[in-house]
């Protein structure tokens, strides 16, 4: 068993079972010009931390490790899509409508796919998901148990929606979660500190948080 | 069209307020989170912080109780046995003093069928309102739940108890994804830190309601149908 030094304390992990799940680096997201910034978000901030994922990234595909890409989308058609995600607070943009890289947030749209400074290998997994967490309505169980998967190093964005939530997820089903702090970020700062407030309190109540270079520290160690 | 005013949207957002419809769900109001001797004391924090939701949520239970709504409540926990616990959260638990199974003044720390596991008398189940027994942080993970909400025809969750940056964040996060239309209380909430309170309150808000939307109490009961 080797350990990563991290918050509330130090992350026990077996080499065997370490994978790397990156949330949602997709352009909508994270470029100038995608359905994130059509909201009127800071998306400087996301596309900051693309440096910091794309280490982790190397470091997992060096020691050989799995690597799990997801994506949050709809099928063309919508029929994944629940009415009240759709049309709540009535936005002008709704998801499935003509967006600046596509339609939004739509399986097989420019919008829907991963920066290409993450663009997933051949032989990674893609993982598209309806919701927030990458459990519901997927087979991303399946997928960590088949690759025999107990310690997961989480990355991307947004903390404190699609990362928060699949660490929850992930949490309960008895998983070991690490958010890697400086590879995830929010377009609210203080709701990327409050996530990781979360994460760590009462013991690690959902997990552990350090930063990507301890994380590459410990994987080359 | 009826709805609750909330924030950052008059919810339910498709103006469909209906006893039929909705069900208020009561998130593990147990004397392990809000009592003497129980797991949330046995880890230090101030218990005045999740006793606080417990006037509010009995004024919004009683109100909807008397109109008709579906009434249900969660407690998490885990068999005697520990078969579901994963050993991670129990280790966990033991790094700050409390582990999940250890005996302590209201028995065994969040075990099935212990005093201090079970549902805090001022809120307690009236004979026919659903028990989740959940053995997570969320509602809907190892649970009947979802079929149950399903049986019925419940579309919107009136969402509320302890913690609030733990089970109820989970629990709606979970409803949310599973197109549940969501309202939180803030006041029927409570945690064992103020700033993770505020902070999942304020999460929900965000994009237009990521999640939901939030309200109070009193406007809950005024607006109801």
């Amino acid at each position: 068993m080797q350990t990563i030094p991290a918050d509330p304390f130090a992350f026990p992990f077996e080499r065997g079972s370490l994978g790397l799940i990156i949330i949602d680096m997709q352009r909508d997201f994270v470029e100038p010009g995608g359905f994130g910034a059509s909201l009127g978000n800071d998306v400087s901030r996301l596309g900051a931390i693309v440096p910091a994922v794309a280490r982790l990234l190397a470091g997992f595909r060096r020691a050989g490790l799995p690597v799990i890409h997801t994506r949050e989308c709809h099928k063309p058609d919508l029929s994944d899509l629940p009415d009240a995600k759709r049309d709540r607070g009535t936005p002008d943009l709704r998801i499935g409508d003509p967006g600046p890289m596509g339609r939004l947030l739509v399986a097989g749209e420019a919008g829907a796919e991963i920066v290409p400074e993450l663009v997933p290998m051949p032989g990674e997994t893609v993982l598209d998901k309806p919701g927030k967490g990458a459990f519901c309505r997927t087979n991303f169980e399946a997928l960590l148990q088949e690759l025999g998967l107990q310690h997961l190093i989480f990355a991307g964005v947004t903390t404190e929606v699609c990362v928060q939530t699949t660490m929850r997820e992930a949490n309960d089903r008895g998983y070991d979660c690490l958010l890697a702090t400086d590879a995830t970020e929010s377009y609210f700062p203080s709701f990327k500190a409050a996530t990781i407030e979360m994460i760590t309190a009462q013991g690690g109540i959902v997990g552990w948080a350090a930063p990507t270079d301890i994380i590459l520290e410990a994987l080359n160690g | 069209m009826k709805t609750i005013k909330s924030h950052p949207y008059q919810w339910p957002y498709n103006g469909d307020l209906r006893p039929e419809n909705t069900a208020l769900i009561i998130i593990d109001m147990q004397t392990d989170f809000c009592g003497k001797g129980g797991y949330v004391d046995a880890m230090g924090y101030d218990l005045n912080l999740t006793r606080a939701p417990i006037e509010p949520i009995k004024a919004v239970l009683s109100a909807m109780r008397e109109k008709g709504y579906h009434i249900l409540h969660t407690r998490e926990g885990h068999r005697p046995d520990f078969s579901d616990l994963p050993a991670n959260k129990r280790w966990r638990s033991q790094q700050i003093g409390a582990g999940i199974g250890d005996p302590g003044p209201c028995g065994k720390i969040l075990v099935r069928g212990e005093p201090g596991w079970d549902i805090i008398e001022e809120l307690y189940p009236k004979d026919g309102e659903t028990i989740i027994d959940k053995p997570g942080k969320g509602s809907f993970y190892a649970t009947d739940l979802e079929m149950v909400l399903r049986m019925r025809g419940i579309e919107n969750l009136v969402v509320c108890g302890i913690t609030t940056d733990v089970c109820v964040s989970t629990t709606m996060r979970e409803a949310n994804d599973r197109g549940f239309e969501c309202v939180v209380l803030e006041d029927c909430c409570g945690a064992t830190d103020k700033g993770n309170h505020d902070a999942s309150m304020k999460m929900v808000t965000m994009q237009g309601g990521v999640f939901g939307a939030v309200a109070d109490s009193k406007t809950l009961i005024a607006g109801l149908v």
